[in-house]
This record gives structure tokens, C-alpha cells and sequence, in this order.
């Protein structure tokens, strides 16, 4: 999966968001390493819509703060999303494990 | 103001494709807004940090996004979506039937125009020979503009003086075509072969399959009777056998020694059955031009470098033998010689065909928008129920592509079948190495073609579709009543262009028309009717001198006049269009001073009854009797043709009694003129008379051989009647001697102007394409305006205008058109016609006839198209087109 499709689900599968929420919470989350820059992160939107794995939907949910998020298009991960998500998160702890291991110190080095 | 970072990047989004933009467009401006106004606050340098990754991203997403957006449609669901506009198109174009099939009709008349034409300019020019590297292969002859002559031919120790000293070449030959008498099974046949120096193989870099190739010793004078076969003789005549090489055939009565088997490309450039060794003589006496020579350029050499080796090689010659610098060595690429004559046809066919193609593409635009502007309503239809812009624009598309590909398909077949078809109905037309072979690069160019028109028709109509909106097109409430100013312009516009290049092409043809009808009435200077002709040529060894030759000549002219129904017969060294002997003479009185120009004077041997067969009328005095066959004591009479007379002897009455001689000799007698006769057009109806003479066959006495003559026969009933009891008759005297080139004199007569014929009928076919288009794109724009401002015509109607008034409108708006074209296009017409000049004889370019003519056909064509739309709009109903509301 690709890595800004990862972090777009995942910060997805908190809330739903908008465009410019999503940008800031990947941010978040990756401690400031990736930004997704506009036409990035709405290309990449629009082949996760493709997909299947998040749709777009139409009001902001009641009790959201933010000003003009009134005419934004929002976003929800689906169930096939969240599918994908966990797949790829169990892939990546399959991956961490096994790296763990190499990387824990041996008998043999000194 | 919105700042230029934000202005910037606005811009770049416009760039994304369609439905991306649309979907998030604004949001991507916004976030991007949002974020470069918060660094601005930090500072300057973080603002143009965000501005730059932001930039520097979308120019990197926007190719992803299109190539993405490109490959949902290149899926199944595409390939079905390009079915259903397939059927679609089917349907639309089977509900407008007459309008496609003018369309489809004229797409495929101008790409098989096309095809044919170019798959025939690709072989003439472009297909390279069949030899190793032929872009080295040059062309050697000799030109001697005192005599008057471009090509002599090359003279034997001319020849072997640039062999011994130019540096230029790789290998030097020389050819002399010819023709054999092949013995075969005690009758005999004509077929074609060259002689050729004995390197010749090297010189075009082929090798025998089969045995050896000439070596030096082989070409010598009297060297051994050897000779090289084709392949194509090889596999014919010894079923291909590979014990050929030893064999003895029989050409000209000699047995030949088969030394070897020669590969195809030999047979260059078409039908060359034989070769045998020039036996060239460098020692020869008399100076006797008569062969072509072919040369390998050294790498590197270019012809101008090759032509000054040349010209150095040839001092000598000049210090030595040709002190007054009369003949000098001339050498040009192999193809520019095989196509010089090609080249003016060549010219006008390409250009013609390019026109109309032009042509075709503006009278398709021109449907094609017509058609779109009476579809908007459909299409802004479609697109209220959801069809999205780029959907109707595919369906566009498909719909010309499905024309392009039936036109491109259905036009190279007919282009390829009919150039065959036109062309090789008459053979002579062409030069042999043109086979008008289905080629892939023709395809090629056809499928070019067809890309080009489908880019053409096909984009117009699309991006009108794209660009009306829905709402613009559905809302437009005067749908019915006028075509938008700039749709007319463009329409007008492709009209007056189509006007102006069929204007171009109907005065091409029309002048070409001219000319040939000039030509066909120009007096060939004998009476064709009742004439049939052939030529025999008799063998060296059998008839080796002067004597022999005469008797059997006059045996068989004695023979063919005994044939029941033949009024005359006769013989001649040359028939008219055939050979050229040319010699020089001296005449007593001349006009001519010594010293200046000297022309070649067409020689000919004739035997008395020539004259009455070919209808040769005599101006002066009389003709050979048969009771003259004998020398008369010192005086061989002479008879001249009319512009030998002028040219000596502009200022006598009756030239009958002067003497001529031949130049440069002290054994020939002086000769008594005897008679004029009228010239002859001997070298083709269009070229100029050249000065000629006739010599008796006594000539023949004095030794000289004359191996080759024409025969004459005029009957009284049809001349094709005749031809078995000409064959029998010779057959009886020696089995041996075949009968070629038997034919009618008229079939001569027609053969001479039969390029010229082909030239003009396609030319002639072009225009009337041309015209038909023309007339097609004035009635299509008529009706187009007319179904548009029925509305109006309705109100001027009801307003008291006349029905006169308005036929008169639509009329006039026609002939507007039509006259806007030929303002254009008579100007263009006369300019092109310089490509022409070569070909127009006895008529001027800017002949006012074919241009009075052309005018008059356009505007009577005007008017013919103007007529149905007229009517149309004449019978408007005021009443019911004000209470349909428009």
C-alpha cells in the first residue's frame, strides 16, 4: 500500500475529516515528516474513492468546530477500508517483528 | 488583489484533467491558500518554501492524474463504450443517409486520388533501385549544343579516355540497348538485350548466379560470340536447367555461347533478356555516338567534383580529335536521368492530388459543421441526461473515425486497382521499373491520411461539444433562427477556399485540355488512316552487306504490295516516333554561315513507295521512282523534307537542283535534290521540326548497311486485316527475321500522345472532382443558411418582400461566395500555371478561353447549387413559420 494512502486511512479510521483536517493529522502523526501537499493528497482522495476504501460525504457531522468546514467535501473510511488498513497493519507488525529480531543483540556480537 | 503565488497555482490546477478539477479544484486552491497564508505570516522565505513544494507537487501530479485518467478509459468498459458509439454512429449516420454518403463519397474519391497517385511518384521517384548503394550510380552521356543536341550518346575512345583517366569512379561501363533475333525451332523472335563493356557486373555490383561473368578478353574487337542470359530467359526458354552455361543459342543468325546466368536485377530497367560484349574499338574511324554509360562514384566523390574529373579527362580529346570543343562529357545521378522526362507529370499529378485532398477536407469540415450546429439540440440533450463533455466529443470522434476508416480502406483499394488499371491498359507510358507494387509505405501514407482527416473532422465538432456547456446549448432559444456569426464565417470561409483550389485545378485541366485538342489537330505531316507498320531487322551474318540488304528489302516491299487490297508499300530506316540517324551536310548556297551552328540533320533511307503509303505529300518536284534504284552516274538524288529547304535555302522558290553533301568527307558525292516533301513530326506532334532528308535505297549499294527497317502499308480496308498475310509474306522469304513493333500507324500516332492523354484525363478527372465538391460545399452552406433563417425570411415574407427577392437573396449569396473564390483562386490558378508551360503546346498559359470558360462553369455552378436552396426558402410559409414560434 502506498504510504500516503496508509496514513490517509489511518487518520480516517479515528474521524471523519476534511481535506485540509486529514493534511494536518498526517502531519500529526507522522511528527512533521510527511505533508501531503494539495494535489497529492486530493489525487490520492480520489483513488481511495475509486477504490472503494473511503467515500465522500456530504455534511459535517453535528458538534464539529471548525468555521468553514461547512462546504468542504468530507471524507469516511469504508468497511472494505478499514479491511485494507487492518491488513496492512498486520503486514507491518509481521514486518516490525522480524525486524525487532535481526536488530535485539546476539550471543555472538560483542 | 489575490496574490501571484495564489494566481499561480490557481493556474496550474486548470491543468488537471477535467473531472479531477471539477471534483476538488477549488478545495486543492484552498488548502493551499490556507497554508501559504500562514507561512506568509512567519515570513517571506517560509511563504515562497510552501509556494515552491506546492508547485513543484502539482507539476508532478498532473501528468500522474491525466495518465491515470487516461487508464480508466483504455479498460473493457472503454472497448464497450467505442462499441456502442460504434453502433451509435451506425444509426446517426443511417438516419442521415444521403449526407454521409457525400461525405464518405468524397473522403474516399480524394484518398484514392491519394493512394494512386503517390503509390505511382513513390516507384518513379523514390523506390531505390535494385542495385547495391544506387545513390552512387551515375549517368554518363555527352552533349554537343552546336549540333544541337542535348544527348549524343557516348563515342567508344571517348569513353575509354575518361576509364583511363578519371580518378572519380569506382567502375566506368558502357550499355547500347538493343534487340536479338533469337532463333527458335526454325521460326525466330525479337527480344531486347544491351551490349555492355565487360565490367558492367562491377559497375552495378551484381553477380552471376549461375557460370561466369565477361572478362576482358571476352571485350575486344571480334572477341569470342558470348553471351550472359537473364534469369528470366533462363528459367523460360531452359526451364531453368543448370547445365545451361555451354550451350548454344542463335541471335541474329550467329551461334552464342551461354557463359553465364545473370540475377534479376539485370533485367534493368525492364525486360533485358540478354547481354552481350560491347566489342568496343578504341582505333574506330568514324566518329559514331551511340552508346550511354553508367558509373560508381568512390565513396566521398560528389558529382561536381566527378563531372570536373570528367571534363579534365576529355582535354585530350579536345587537343587531339575535337579542336572546336563540339562534344563535351555530361554526367547526372542514374534516377535524374530515368526520370527527367517523369519529372513536369510527376510535379502537376502531385500537386493536383494534394488539392484535391484539400479540397475534400474543407467540403468535410464544412458537413461536418453544418451537421454538429444542427445536433447541438441533440447533443445538449444527451448531455442533460448526463452524458458528460468528454463522453459526447468520444462519440464525435468515433463517428469520423468510422467514415476515416471506410474511406482510407475502401480509397487505397481504389487507388492501388485504378492506377493499375489506368496505367498499365497502355504500357508504353511508363518506364518498365515501375510496378505500382502494393507497398506498405503507401499504406502507410494512406493511414497518415486518414489520421489527418479524422484530426481534421473529427476535432472541430468534439471540441464545439466540449465547449458548449449544456445550459448554453439548451437554453439558446434561437436555435432554429440564425447560425452564430463565427460558425457562418468559418463555413463561408472552407467554401471560398474550396472555390479558389478548384479554380486552380479547373484551369490546369482545362488548359491541358486545350493543348492536347491543339495537338490532336496538329498535322502530322502523313494520313494515319489505313496504315499498318512494323520493323524487321536483319542479322550481320546472314546479310552482311549494303547489296544483300536492299535485295531482300525490295523482295519483300515487291511481296507486301501483291497483298490484295494494299494501295502502296513502302520502307524507311526511321518511322516516325521510332529511331533518330543523324549526320551532318553541306549544302550549295547555303544559308548557313560555316563555322556557326550546325544542326544534325535527320537521315533516311526511303524506298520509293514510302512516300504514297504514309500519304507524304511532295511540295516540289517528285519522289523516288522505282526505275531510280540505280545510282544516276555521279548524282545520288536527294529528296529533303520543307524545313531542310527553309533552312538552307530560305529565299528559293524551288530548291529542286541544288546539291547537298555530307560534311567531312571526301568519298560521298555530291547528291541532287530531286524533291520536297512535307515535314514530318517525327519526333512526337509537340516537338519541333528538325530538318531532314531522304536517301534512296541505292545508298545501300555503296556497301553501307542499314540492318534495320520500317515497313509502311496502306490498304484500302482495315490495316489489322492485313497483319497475318504481312507475317506470311516474311516468313516465306526467311523464316528467320521476325516481324516486331506490327501495329497500326494510327495506333503509332495515339501511342505518341498517350502520357500526355493519361496526364490529362487524370487532371481533367480532378477537376471535375474539384467542381463536384465545390458544388456540393455551395448547396450545403445554402441549405445550412437557409434552414437557419427560415424565421427571418418568414418576417421579410410577411413584410411584403416577393418570392423573386428571396430566391434572389439566396442566389446572390451564393454567387458571393463563388465570386470571393475566383478573386482568389484565378490569380493562384495563373501562377501554378507555370509548372505547367513544358506541356502546354500551342496554347498560352494565360489563354483567355479556358479562363472565360472556367469562370462561366463556376458561376453557372453557383447558380445550380443556389437553385434547390432557393426554392426552399422561397417557399417559406410566413403564417406557420411566425406561429411555430421559431
Amino acid at each position: 500500500m502506498r504510504r500516503h494512502w496508509f496514513y490517509i486511512l489511518l487518520s480516517l479510521a479515528e474521524r471523519d475529516r476534511h481535506g485540509s483536517a486529514i493534511m494536518r493529522d498526517v502531519l500529526a502523526l507522522t511528527d512533521d515528516e510527511l505533508r501531503l501537499w494539495p494535489v497529492t493528497l486530493y489525487g490520492s482522495l480520489d483513488e481511495l474513492c475509486r477504490e472503494g476504501w473511503i467515500r465522500a460525504v456530504p455534511a459535517p457531522p453535528p458538534g464539529e468546530g471548525d468555521a468553514d468546514a461547512g462546504h468542504k467535501k468530507w471524507f469516511r473510511i469504508t468497511a472494505a477500508g478499514r479491511r485494507a488498513l487492518a491488513r496492512e497493519v498486520t503486514a507491518l507488525e509481521g514486518v516490525v517483528r522480524k525486524a525487532q529480531r535481526r536488530l535485539a543483540p546476539s550471543g555472538e556480537t560483542s | 488583489v489575490t496574490p501571484l503565488a495564489i494566481r499561480s497555482y490557481r493556474t496550474l490546477i486548470r491543468w488537471l484533467p477535467a473531472s479531477v478539477r471539477d471534483a476538488y479544484g477549488d478545495e486543492m486552491l484552498e488548502l493551499f491558500t490556507e497554508q501559504w497564508s500562514a507561512a506568509r505570516q512567519t515570513g517571506r522565505l517560509r511563504a515562497m518554501a510552501v509556494w515552491g513544494r506546492s508547485v513543484w507537487d502539482a507539476l508532478r501530479q498532473v501528468p500522474r492524474e491525466h495518465w491515470l485518467v487516461a487508464g480508466r478509459y483504455s479498460h473493457e468498459e472503454s472497448m464497450h463504450t467505442f462499441l456502442s458509439d460504434l453502433r451509435f454512429a451506425a444509426r446517426s449516420f443511417s438516419r442521415q443517409r444521403g449526407a454521409t454518403l457525400l461525405v464518405l463519397l468524397t473522403l474516399t474519391l480524394a484518398v484514392a486520388a491519394n493512394t494512386g497517385v503517390f503509390l505511382l511518384l513513390d516507384d518513379l521517384f523514390f523506390r531505390p533501385f535494385p542495385f547495391r548503394d544506387p545513390a552512387s550510380l551515375v549517368y554518363l552521356n555527352e552533349r554537343a549544343p552546336k549540333w544541337n543536341l542535348e544527348f549524343t550518346g557516348v563515342n567508344f575512345p571517348d569513353f575509354d579516355g575518361w576509364r583511363k583517366r578519371t580518378h572519380s569512379f569506382d567502375a566506368l561501363g558502357l550499355i547500347a540497348a538493343g534487340n536479338f533475333n533469337l532463333a527458335v525451332d526454325g521460326a525466330a523472335e525479337r527480344v531486347q538485350g544491351a551490349s555492355v563493356t565487360w565490367d558492367l557486373p562491377r559497375v552495378l555490383g551484381i553477380r552471376p548466379i549461375l557460370g561466369r561473368a565477361f572478362t576482358a578478353a571476352d571485350d575486344r574487337p571480334n572477341g569470342p560470340n558470348v553471351v550472359m542470359i537473364g534469369s528470366g530467359f533462363w528459367r523460360t526458354r531452359f526451364g531453368g536447367a543448370r547445365d545451361v552455361v555451354g550451350k548454344t543459342i542463335r541471335l541474329d543468325s550467329a551461334p552464342f555461347t551461354v557463359i553465364g546466368v545473370l540475377p534479376d536485377a539485370a533485367e534493368f530497367p525492364g525486360g533485358v533478356q540478354l547481354w552481350t560484349p560491347l566489342n568496343g574499338d578504341t582505333g574506330q574511324k568514324f566518329t559514331s555516338y551511340a552508346y550511354e554509360g553508367i558509373g560508381r562514384l568512390k565513396p566521398g566523390v560528389t558529382i561536381e567534383r566527378a563531372r570536373a574529373d570528367l571534363l579534365a579527362a576529355q582535354e585530350p580529346i579536345w587537343r587531339e580529335r575535337d579542336t572546336a570543343h563540339v562534344v563535351s562529357p555530361r554526367i547526372m545521378p542514374l534516377r535524374e536521368w530515368f526520370v527527367a522526362e517523369y519529372r513536369t507529370t510527376g510535379q502537376v499529378l502531385g500537386l493536383g492530388v494534394v488539392l484535391v485532398l484539400l479540397i475534400a477536407c474543407a467540403n468535410v469540415a464544412g458537413a461536418m459543421l453544418a451537421r454538429t450546429s444542427f445536433r447541438k439540440r441533440e447533443l445538449a440533450i444527451r448531455a442533460a441526461l448526463g452524458a458528460s463533455a468528454r463522453r459526447i466529443a468520444r462519440q464525435m470522434l468515433t463517428e469520423s473515425l468510422l467514415l476515416a476508416t471506410i474511406a482510407g480502406v475502401v480509397g487505397t483499394a481504389a487507388g492501388w486497382w485504378g492506377i493499375r488499371a489506368l496505367l498499365f491498359a497502355s504500357p508504353d507510358q511508363l518506364p518498365p521499373w515501375v510496378h505500382l507494387e502494393f507497398s506498405w509505405r503507401i499504406a502507410g501514407f494512406s493511414i497518415g491520411i486518414i489520421a489527418i482527416i479524422t484530426a481534421l473532422f473529427g476535432a472541430g465538432p468534439a471540441i464545439d461539444a466540449r465547449r458548449q456547456g449544456v445550459r448554453a446549448a439548451l437554453a439558446a432559444g434561437d436555435l432554429r433562427t440564425s447560425a452564430s456569426p463565427g460558425q457562418r464565417r468559418m463555413l463561408s470561409a472552407l467554401v471560398v477556399a474550396e472555390v479558389a483550389l478548384a479554380t486552380v485545378l479547373l484551369v490546369s485541366g482545362g488548359l491541358l485540355v486545350r493543348a492536347y485538342t491543339n495537338l490532336k489537330a496538329v498535322d502530322p505531316g502523313f494520313r494515319a488512316d489505313g496504315v499498318a507498320e512494323f520493323r524487321l531487322a536483319l542479322p550481320q551474318a546472314k546479310y552482311d552487306d549494303g547489296p544483300k540488304q536492299r535485295r531482300l528489302y525490295e523482295a519483300l516491299i515487291e511481296r507486301l504490295s501483291a497483298i490484295p487490297g494494299v494501295v502502296a508499300a513502302g520502307g524507311v530506316s526511321c518511322l516516325p516516333f521510332t529511331c533518330h540517324w543523324g549526320n551532318f551536310y553541306t549544302a550549295e548556297g547555303s544559308a548557313l554561315k560555316p563555322g556557326g551552328q550546325n544542326p544534325v540533320i535527320l537521315t533516311r533511307v526511303a524506298s520509293p513507295g514510302y512516300f504514297a503509303a504514309m500519304g507524304i505529300q511532295t511540295v516540289h518536284g517528285r519522289t523516288y521512282l522505282a526505275s531510280e534504284q540505280r545510282p544516276l552516274g555521279e548524282l545520288f538524288p536527294v529528296v529533303v523534307n520543307a524545313e531542310f529547304a527553309r533552312l538552307h535555302w530560305p529565299d528559293a522558290t524551288d530548291p529542286v537542283g541544288k546539291r547537298i553533301a555530307a560534311s567531312g568527307s571526301k568519298t560521298n558525292p555530291w547528291m541532287t535534290v530531286i524533291g520536297v516533301v512535307k515535314d514530318v513530326r517525327h519526333y512526337g506532334l509537340s516537338e519541333p521540326m528538325r530538318p531532314g532528308i531522304y536517301l534512296p535505297m541505292s545508298f545501300l549499294d555503296s556497301t553501307q548497311s542499314v540492318a534495320s527497317l520500317g515497313f509502311a502499308v496502306r490498304t484500302s480496308g482495315n490495316p489489322v486485316a492485313i497483319f497475318p498475310a504481312i507475317r506470311s509474306v516474311l516468313h516465306e522469304i526467311d523464316p528467320e527475321l521476325p516481324v516486331y513493333q506490327l501495329r497500326t500507324l494510327q495506333d503509332a500516332l495515339d501511342a505518341s500522345l498517350m502520357g500526355r492523354r493519361s496526364l490529362m484525363i487524370v487532371l481533367a478527372a480532378f477537376a471535375a472532382i474539384a467542381l463536384t465538391l465545390a458544388l456540393g460545399g455551395i448547396y450545403a452552406i445554402l441549405s445550412y443558411v437557409v434552414g437557419r433563417r427560415r424565421r427571418e425570411i418568414g418576417i421579410r415574407m410577411a413584410l411584403g418582400a416577393q418570392r423573386g427577392q428571396v430566391i434572389r437573396m439566396v442566389v446572390m449569396q451564393g454567387a458571393g461566395l463563388m465570386s470571393a473564390g475566383l478573386l482568389i483562386g484565378l490569380p493562384l490558378a495563373f501562377a501554378s500555371t507555370r509548372i505547367l508551360t513544358s506541356l502546354l503546346v500551342g496554347v498560352s498559359a494565360s489563354d483567355p478561353l479556358t479562363y472565360v470558360v472556367v469562370t462561366g462553369l463556376l458561376g453557372l455552378t453557383s447558380i445550380v447549387a443556389a437553385f434547390a436552396p432557393a426554392r426552399r426558402a422561397a417557399s417559406v410559409n410566413p403564417t406557420s413559420v411566425l406561429a411555430d414560434g421559431g
